[in-house]
């Protein structure tokens, strides 16, 4: 039997192991191993979370046994047991939905494996020169995922995205080397508890490793000045892999965020109006990109940059709702946009165009798939009983004034663009030879299932998961419904009177090119100006 | 060797990330950054100017050994993302014949 403690570490190598087996041995039966591996570490994940539930404290242990001041550890606690159980429902499904392809292409099973053992390694270490090394890890294995179909484009996407976010990793570094200086130590709650020393965590050195550490996840977790990486990497990749990515993968940013945000916040730096600054333009930015686009998926990968932005609003209020909510988002976000970008990959597969304006009468011809990207679609533009609702009315809560204004303006945006990409519902039914197979279709299904089931039974598994109560929420009234329609009116009336007529300025958002260097000068200067205002002004 | 010099060495990479129109000199100057942490670190590390840390009666102060080991991975998984980046670079010459970033970045997907 074993010890329940070090079960994190066979979340962390079942997967790598069988991922190894699966591409050395040449047979078509072996690709089932990945499913036995799933299995392995659902059963290890419940079990050490009915063992740990109510003492976190205990799970933290050292590789080796050796003083915790110098080994290595691995830590859980409410957040990063709900990004286990996340990705290891995740996994399930983007198995299920690319088993097809991968049955003929071992090498790509691989490659998603070993980026499950190394993303559940990040979500669950307590070190910060290993986060630095599963960031890495795991920038390394998207670009070959991305890069994997070998075209042109998706080629130069994966070049582009491995340059940009290998810097904005380089910076991490630069913010361990400065807390090593000052701290002595590289652990994650020894460092957190020596910051409430003032004498330490005052100084300039210190300031200087949180902007250098913040600017490098900023740059992971694509927020607004360093998002450009995003779109192109989403949007070339398979279906399976851009669902994989704008829903799980980006959010390994954000979650580091949340661990170096609480990590700080003994220091007490006042942050909190950087992160809604930078959040509200994310959101912004996002949703204007989103609308002029032409692409069913780069539609969604903008989209995914504005809820981005949403979740860092939530998770700028360190000590109030809107954190839970931020958390909140997260997991929702993850569940409908894969089920959004999934969709997207039958529909895209199925009429061999991506372009919206090429695509009619969806509805017609696949209800059963039309039917689980409303759902989808729903959730994310917030209606009344979906999960979307309940994460960004507990964004809203706290905030108050041209904030709040700001962010009801990207819900009209989101609801805009929405109703843009529902016009490929309508139109007469058409005649195509391909059809969905189940094993696409039954993760949707599984997918939509669980949006509503965030959407409606949110208090319980609020609780059973974060331990936070958040019954004040409710997830109908007449007042919400009205306020969902009142946006979707708007949002018709400015696709129908703005987006349709005025061609131009729409191709000339849609047309901006940000090369390289010029992606790395704003780059440098959202470092300047982090740097003038976290560690100068005060 | 000086900390002021080595982080000299990680502003002339950001330079020339900032600057250069060609993915191989992006690749270098990302390089260039790299090894300047590198060296900073390890500067940060042997600040108490002791010998290397080999347990031995032959000396008497040694230098922080953790430095030293977090750098070696570090030189690890930067060869690695150098290889990975060369590795793209020669395909996407192959497709684009050239290896311009605007050149690269404007030309229209076929598809």
């Amino acid at each position: 039997m074993i010890k329940l403690i070090y079960i994190p570490v066979f979340l962390v190598f079942i997967p790598i192991v069988f991922s190894m087996i699966i591409f050395m041995i040449r047979s078509r039966f072996v690709t089932l191993l990945a499913f036995v591996a799933q299995l392995a570490i659902t059963i290890l994940a419940i079990m050490y979370f009915s063992e740990f539930r109510f003492n976190y404290m205990d799970t933290m242990f050292t590789f080796g046994g050796w003083n915790p001041e110098v080994g290595i550890g691995f830590l859980n606690d409410e957040i990063s047991m709900a990004f286990v159980f996340l990705t290891v429902f995740i996994w399930w499904m983007v198995l299920i939905y690319t088993f097809f392809f991968n049955q003929q292409h071992r090498n790509f099973l691989f490659f998603i494996m070993f980026l499950e053992g190394v993303f559940l390694g990040l979500i669950q270490t307590n070190d910060l020169f290993n986060l630095f090394v599963f960031i890495e890890l795991i920038t390394v294995l998207v670009t070959i995922l991305v890069a994997y179909e070998k075209a042109g484009n998706s080629i130069r996407a994966a070049l582009y995205y491995l340059l940009i976010n290998s810097t904005g990793t380089l910076l991490f570094l630069l913010g361990i080397i400065l807390i090593y200086y000052t701290f002595g130590n590289i652990n994650i709650s020894i460092i957190k508890g020596m910051m409430s020393d003032p004498a330490l965590s005052d100084n300039i050195t210190v300031r200087l490793a949180f902007v250098f550490i913040f600017t490098s996840i900023s740059v992971k977790s694509a927020l607004f000045p360093v998002f450009t990486w995003l779109p192109r990497a989403h949007a070339v990749a398979k279906s399976g892999i851009s669902a994989l990515l704008s829903g799980l993968v980006v959010k390994g940013g954000l979650y580091v965020m949340i661990r170096v945000t609480l990590m700080f916040s003994p220091a007490g730096y006042d942050i909190s109006s950087i992160l809604l600054i930078v959040g509200l333009s994310t959101a912004l930015v996002g949703v204007i990109f989103a609308m002029s686009q032409q692409d069913i998926k780069q539609i969604l990968a903008y989209h995914t940059i504005s809820q981005i932005g949403i979740i860092v609003v939530g998770l700028s209020f360190i000590y109030g709702k809107g954190f839970t909510g931020g958390t909140l988002h997260i997991v929702n976000h993850a569940l409908f946009k894969i089920l959004l970008f999934m969709s997207a990959g039958v529909i895209a597969r199925i009429y061999g165009t991506k372009k919206v304006k090429n695509i009619r009468g969806v509805f017609k011809t696949m209800p059963l798939v039309s039917i689980l990207m409303i759902v989808g679609m729903l959730s994310i533009t917030g209606a009344p009983l979906f999960n979307g609702f309940i994460s960004k009315s507990l964004i809203k809560y706290d905030l108050e004034g041209v904030s709040y204004w700001l962010l009801q303006l990207v819900n009209i945006g989101t609801a805009t663009s929405f109703v843009k990409l529902s016009q490929i519902f309508f139109g007469p039914k058409v005649e195509l030879t391909k059809k969905p197979y189940i094993k696409e279709v039954l993760p949707m299904t599984v997918l939509a299932l669980a949006c509503i089931a965030f959407g409606v039974l949110y208090k319980p598994l609020v609780e059973l998961f974060l331990n936070v109560d958040i019954s004040t929420v409710k997830n109908i009234s007449l007042a919400y419904v009205i306020e969902y329609i009142i946006f979707l009116g708007i949002g018709y009336l400015i696709y129908t009177f703005f987006i349709k007529k005025f061609h131009h300025i729409v191709d000339r958002i849609r047309n901006v090119l940000i090369s390289f260097e010029t992606a790395n000068i704003l780059f440098l200067t959202y470092l300047c100006i982090l740097i003038v205002f976290v560690v100068l002004l005060p | 060797m000086n900390p002021i010099l080595t982080f000299v060495v990680v502003l002339v990479g950001f330079y020339g990330l900032s600057t250069s129109k060609n993915i191989i000199k992006s690749i270098f100057s990302l390089t260039i950054v790299e090894s300047g942490i590198i060296l900073l670190f390890l500067n940060f590390g042997s600040i108490n100017r002791g010998s290397v840390p080999i347990v031995s009666e032959l000396f008497e102060k040694v230098v922080d050994p953790l430095p030293q080991a977090l750098m070696i991975t570090t030189i690890v998984i930067g060869s690695t993302v150098t290889a990975l980046a060369l590795m793209l670079s020669i395909k996407l010459f192959h497709q684009y014949g050239s290896l311009e970033w605007k050149y690269i970045l404007r030309r229209k997907d076929s598809d």
